[in-house]
């Protein structure tokens, strides 16, 4: 007599490749990231770095990209905080707008500099080892 | 008598025909001077005469580049600076210290940076009463987006950390 799922070799083999693409990949998302400081006479202040998931789909091409290791996380700030210093230079190699002003009023100097990413959005790609973020263009 | 006159008018065609006759050798010799150099125009770059082949046949190597230059199209320029920055007094470790100091720091190389390359807007202005200097203020400042520098190396003594960064420009960067 045959069972009630004729197909049974089928359905393994499709809910096999679905659980094949879920293992490797993939989660992937698209992020708001800004980050700025602020340094007062060589002192530093007010550094913020903002993360948020993107609303809409972002429009570019991939440009930069660093891969961090994912340690099975799919949270992008967990990720982010665990490397935070690689991130920022990495943050720091894509570009940053540069304000300075220094005034020195009777011969006394005061000096601010800010450093500014503007709010750009990154695609990260979350595997289950690794995590790529990549700078859209 | 009329052989005279045939004969007097030959003579004075003959002496008018003279002297045009000396002139049109000095034409001549003006128009075969040609400017070539002569030995002394020659020995006017080596007046000594000692001076060796390989100086006139040396070849020009590419100008290299140093502080100052101008950015050619074939050629790549290296900007380095040294950033500096210092800790807060309130740091609650020397590590937070050093993280919070070598940030400043790279923020101040990144000035340097754009300083050095898009150069600094300087405004400045002195108060003068009763022949004294009441107020003088001079404000400097500069706005670039810097990408790609990259740190050398980092140093952090005594409460100080110095930030050695470099960036490399070439022609293709600044469309024209």
């Amino acid at each position: 007599m045959r069972s009630r799922d004729g197909n049974h070799s089928f359905t393994l083999s499709i809910s096999a490749i679905i659980f094949l693409f879920n293992s490797l990949a993939l989660h992937a998302g698209e992020y708001l990231i800004s980050y700025n400081y602020s340094v007062k006479n060589a002192i530093l202040y007010n550094e913020q770095l903002d993360i948020s998931k993107s609303m809409q789909t972002c429009k570019g091409t991939l440009s930069n990209s660093i891969i961090f290791p994912g340690n099975d996380s799919n949270n992008l700030y967990e990720v982010i905080e665990t490397n935070r210093e690689n991130f920022i230079e990495f943050l720091h190699s894509i570009g940053l707008l540069v304000e300075h002003r220094e005034e020195t009023n009777n011969y006394q100097n005061n000096s601010i500099t800010h450093l500014t990413l503007r709010t750009r959005c990154f695609k990260v790609d979350f595997n289950d080892t690794l995590v790529k973020i990549s700078a859209l263009k | 008598m009329k052989y005279s006159l045939v004969l007097l008018s030959l003579l004075a065609t003959l002496a008018s025909a003279e002297p045009a006759n000396t002139q049109a050798p000095a034409e001549k010799t003006m128009d075969v001077v040609t400017p070539t150099p002569t030995t002394s125009t020659i020995n006017v770059s080596c007046p000594t005469q000692e001076c060796p082949k390989e100086h006139v046949t040396k070849k020009v190597d590419a100008p290299q580049i140093e502080e100052g230059d101008v950015l050619e199209r074939d050629n790549s320029l290296l900007i380095s600076v040294v950033g500096q920055g210092v800790a807060p007094m309130n740091t609650t470790s020397p590590a937070q210290a050093y993280a919070l100091a070598k940030r400043a720091a790279t923020a101040d190389a990144y000035r340097l940076i754009a300083e050095k390359v898009k150069g600094v807007r300087v405004e400045g202005q002195d108060l003068i009463q009763n022949m004294m200097v009441k107020r003088s203020s001079v404000r400097t400042s500069v706005t670039a987006m810097v990408k790609n520098a990259a740190v050398v190396e980092t140093t952090f003594k005594e409460g100080l950390c110095e930030v050695e960064m470099e960036i490399t420009l070439s022609h293709s960067q600044f469309p024209q």
